[in-house]
């Protein structure tokens, strides 16, 4: 097997490769725990994906009306939701991979997801 | 003739694949059943598998929740109805099992976990859908349930048919069901082979297996404040149980009185806000932790002991946890200021 002869073309193929690499790595194998991403449902069905670093504010239709979801500086929050107890508003906000905020008399819920959450998953 | 650049190419490719197999090989669902959020989690099971079997755990839960209610309408509320009647009738079979098992817990537990107090806690106002606002029912009502002293011991088996000669039991299993439900739907996944696993509704969770490379990872909820406390490391088989003063409670001048009733007085239990309980099932982790959070942060060891939990960690109401020794070893709290923290005796 010749090794030897290294044209431009494989140093480039060779510095492409070893970029890709290090760019799959960094996604998918480093992971400080702190998601991206969050993603909504309502009646355990995928209602929206959130991007936790657009700040945004959604209203989420419920069965008892409208819940009120924040995304701000990479959190994510209810702020509002139609509950007697407000227990979903008094969480606060979630940035850990794994973390779940729900309103169950609306059922709706908000999760951050990440690549390797710090929790499989949360006992509250 | 293979070139360096064809070969680091398919080494690229390999990585690339590797990084990517990470993504697949967890199955999560989360369902809104037993009125709360119980998380499924199963490891190395592709979707296509996965979604019938979880679809069949979510039929169970749907179904015991609906059987057991303790004030709705179903198997459970029949029994209710008819048991001050002290005529014997017969009960569903789903309920047959729950009823022994939970005889069973309550006499290790010193009658500390009692199913057959759900006349105390409806005159808390805790057995509705709506949360309670006050007033605290008064004394009298409350001596006028406690002292028949309602007790599991009152209910009589026979087979399939039941019956109490004291009028003031009433059955409710809020604080076990949840386990003995969670325990099913453990079982019914590894009846499809499966396992690796968590089963978490709400707080009460039994694990099975690994995550992969690493064992399951958990986060526990911080009584007090939003986020987690601390996190522990579980694989192989094992129930970690949350329950706390935090979950349903009302305040009323000034005083917050939650859903845990003491048995032996009829008032809520004070001096914890939180209890998990380590345990190898999780029924006994659900009796276990409402037994604890009763028994309160000076008298919980030997109800733990009598109980056969593995493990607990408390909070008391003053923020200082207590801990069993091989609890402290496993646990890694996730605060930034340490609590006060007490070692107890070992189990």
């Amino acid at each position: 097997m010749n090794t030897k002869p290294h044209t431009r073309g494989d140093a480039v193929v060779m510095t492409v490769a070893l970029v890709l690499l290090a760019t799959l790595y960094g996604l998918f194998w480093q992971s400080d725990g702190h998601g991206a991403e969050a993603v909504v449902l309502v009646e355990g069905k995928r209602w929206a994906r959130l991007n936790l670093f657009q700040d945004q504010e959604l209203r989420v239709p419920g069965p008892r009306g409208e819940s009120v979801i924040r995304v701000q500086d990479g959190q994510v929050r209810f702020v509002a939701s139609p509950c007697p107890t407000q227990q979903c508003v008094h969480q606060g906000w979630l940035s850990q991979g794994g973390e779940v905020a729900v309103c169950l008399p609306n059922r709706v819920s908000v999760q951050i997801l990440a690549s390797d959450p710090r929790f499989d998953t949360i006992n509250f | 003739m293979i070139s360096a650049a064809a070969r680091m190419f398919a080494v690229v490719a390999l990585a690339s694949l590797l990084a990517c197999e990470r993504q697949t090989p967890e199955y999560h669902e989360q369902l809104l059943v037993f009125g709360t959020v119980v998380d499924i989690k199963l490891y190395g099971v592709d979707a296509k598998r996965a979604a019938p079997l979880v679809a069949q755990v979510a039929e169970d839960f749907q179904y015991m929740h609906e059987a057991w209610h303790a004030w709705h309408p179903g198997s459970l509320g029949r029994v209710n109805q008819l048991l001050p009647s002290g005529e014997t009738f017969a009960v569903g079979p789903s309920l047959l099992p729950l009823i022994k098992r939970s005889q069973d817990l309550s006499a290790r537990s010193g009658g500390l976990f009692n199913p057959a107090i759900g006349n105390l806690i409806a005159l808390w106002g805790f057995a509705s859908d709506e949360p309670p606002t006050g007033p605290p029912p008064t004394n009298a009502e409350i001596r006028a349930v406690l002292d028949l002293k309602p007790a599991m011991s009152d209910v009589h088996l026979d087979g399939i048919n039941i019956h109490t000669d004291n009028p003031v039991v009433k059955l409710d299993f809020g604080a076990f069901a949840k386990g003995y439900a969670v325990d099913r739907a453990i079982e019914r996944l590894r009846e499809a082979g499966i396992a690796d696993a968590v089963v978490n509704a709400g707080g009460d969770l039994r694990a099975i297996g690994r995550h992969g490379q690493r064992p399951w990872r958990i986060g526990i909820r911080h009584p007090r404040a939003p986020g987690i406390l601390a996190s522990v490391e579980v694989e192989g088989d094992e129930s970690v149980f949350t329950s706390g003063d935090y979950e349903r409670y009302f305040d009323w001048q000034g005083k917050r009185y939650d859903h845990i009733i003491d048995p032996r007085n009829g008032y809520p239990a004070e001096g914890l806000s939180s209890v998990t309980v380590f345990a190898d099932q999780a029924d006994l982790a659900d009796a276990a932790a409402t037994a604890l959070f009763v028994a309160g942060p000076k008298a919980w060891l030997p109800v733990a002991r009598a109980m056969g939990v593995s493990g607990v960690m408390l909070v008391e109401t003053t923020g200082t946890v207590q801990m069993t020794p091989g609890i402290r070893e496993r646990i890694h709290f996730e605060v930034d200021e340490l609590p006060p923290i007490i070692i107890s005796e070992a189990l």
